[in-house]
């Protein structure tokens, strides 16, 4: 039992990590990024190409997977969702496509063999009886700092009020004299720094390889889809739900049903309450 | 010098236009007031001036030309936009709206959150609330507050009274003038009612089917039988 409440815990933290930056372009970009999982993939090589294979301080190859994670936010914002906005379907496909196209880019850069990522903290304590890496432990901790920093940032600042406002009502944000452009170029770069950074533990918590980006991608469409639109809080919890229920499915049934239970929990929200459970309705 | 003079003003959505060669000009401190039916361009004019819309012709401030002019812009000119439907922030307090408000006059904030809470006194006891679950005269006051909150220099509002009952319109009516007369803030004001307009505004200006087919003092527009009929009732 403890073990579950302690994977659980860690799995949820890296989901709710990897989770906030989607909900961030979907929350406020009103985008359905699906090339976010491309983020947490080339955080994961950068990451790997930085700090094993030219032998940089891990610390290094995290800033430099976070920093291109950013850049690649800015460049998608500028050059695909701004020239296709008010074309919601276009944005999507020509995001999913860019997803394939950085997959294609990362086999010819790096060989389509998956690697191993040594951890961004190597060794293992117990906790309760139960084993746990530091680097699944640090992604936990990280994550409720990233949380909690964005949660002040949205809440707290003119810049992350601003996100709000063009979130809710961009004429309104623009006769307050909130640049939307800018505010949305803001959010991109954060959304990928985010996707990146959740990219090093995912890809270390798992494997590095070019299609490791589909899993991440589903996880986020789930969690946002299931906590709803707009609140960070809502995706905290909801990737404790998942996060959880994964858990207690491999430990209780079979590893084989892992994504199942999420799927129909995804399917059930749509049906009783597709604002999600955190989230409000649109009008 | 006038404080916004406009030239010619032509406005477009898409290939539709809605505006039509429009001239108009308001002095410092002046109240005027744009009548017309719906439809005859109002929100286009006012969104025009904020930048918001695609326009040709010519807009200056106080001798500057500010065509083509970003929102964000017009702002830190001291433009400050209360439109029709509001444009608020739902799920964000009313505090959270007017903070928003401040983004481009954040050295004001104490100075100008004083003002919109002597002036609309209900947004001070209600600041915690959001704006969703407010009544149509609370958003309008949110709506003035937010606008109040640039620090504006001229106030745009946009058919502050549509749908509010008479109560609250009378409210609204003083606070406008208070701006006017205490803060010698210029404005300018559209609405359908003419008599409300009149009960502010030195000038009107009538708009009909995007030009401007009348414009003098309440006085000068009397004159004119079809136009009293039509806006007056006369």
């Amino acid at each position: 039992m403890m073990q579950i409440i302690i994977q659980g815990m860690l799995l949820s933290g890296l989901y709710a990590l990897i989770a906030m930056g989607f909900m961030l372009i979907f929350s406020i970009g009103r985008t359905l990024n699906l090339a976010y999982g491309a983020y947490i993939m080339v955080g994961g090589y950068i990451y790997f190409w930085l700090s094993q294979q030219l032998g940089m301080p891990k610390i290094v190859g995290f800033g430099g997977a976070v920093a291109v994670g950013a850049l690649m936010g800015l460049l998608k914002h500028r050059l695909i969702v701004k020239p296709l906005k008010g074309d919601p379907v276009a944005v999507e496909i020509s995001t999913l496509i860019l997803a394939v196209i950085m997959q294609s880019a990362m086999v010819l850069a790096f060989g389509d063999a998956s690697k191993i990522l040594l951890p961004l903290i190597p060794g293992v304590v117990t906790v309760a009886g139960a084993q746990v890496t530091y680097n699944i432990l640090a992604a936990t901790i990280m994550s409720w700092v990233i949380i909690l920093a964005l949660y002040a940032f949205v809440r707290g600042t003119h810049t992350g009020r601003a996100m709000q406002a063009v979130s809710m009502d961009e004429k309104g944000a623009a006769i307050s004299g909130v640049d939307p452009d800018r505010i949305n170029m803001i959010t991109w770069a954060i959304s990928g720094g985010l996707g990146a950074a959740g990219g090093v533990f995912f890809a270390s918590y798992t494997q590095l390889s070019p299609s490791m980006w589909v899993a991440p991608v589903i996880i986020s469409v789930a969690i946002v889809i299931v906590g709803g639109i707009g609140s960070i809080i809502g995706t905290l919890i909801v990737a404790h739900i998942i996060g959880f229920l994964e858990i207690t499915v491999v430990a209780v049934l079979a590893p084989e049903l892992r994504g199942v239970f999420t799927m129909v929990l995804i399917i059930g929200v749509l049906i009783m309450r597709p604002q999600g459970l955190f989230g409000r309705e649109e009008h | 010098m006038s404080m916004i003079e406009i030239e010619n003003l032509s406005a477009f959505y898409g290939k539709a236009q809605a505006l039509r060669n429009v001239s108009l000009r308001v002095e410092p401190g002046e109240t005027i007031a744009i009548v017309g039916a719906n439809g005859a361009g109002k929100s286009t004019l006012l969104d025009s001036i904020m930048g918001l819309v695609k326009n040709t012709g010519t807009i200056r401030m106080e001798g500057q030309d500010v065509t083509g002019a970003k929102p964000g812009d017009m702002v830190r000119r001291g433009v400050g936009y209360a439109p029709e439907r509001f444009n608020l922030f739902p799920h964000m307090t009313v505090r959270d709206n007017l903070l928003v408000g401040a983004y481009t006059a954040r050295e004001d904030i104490d100075k100008n959150m004083d003002a919109v809470h002597r002036l609309f006194p209900r947004l001070a006891e209600r600041e915690g609330q959001e704006t969703s679950t407010q009544s149509g005269g609370e958003r309008q006051m949110v709506s003035l507050g937010r606008a109040l909150m640039t620090s504006p220099r001229i106030l745009l509002v946009d058919e502050p009274t549509i749908g509010l009952a008479p109560k609250v319109c009378v409210e609204i009516a003083e606070v406008l003038r208070r701006l006017s007369a205490e803060m010698g803030l210029t404005v300018i004001v559209t609405e359908q009612n003419a008599n409300f307009a009149l009960s502010l505004a030195s000038r009107l200006y009538v708009l009909e089917g995007g030009h401007v087919t009348a414009e003098g003092t309440a006085v000068e527009l009397a004159k004119d039988d079809q136009l009293a009929k039509s806006y007056f009732g006369a």
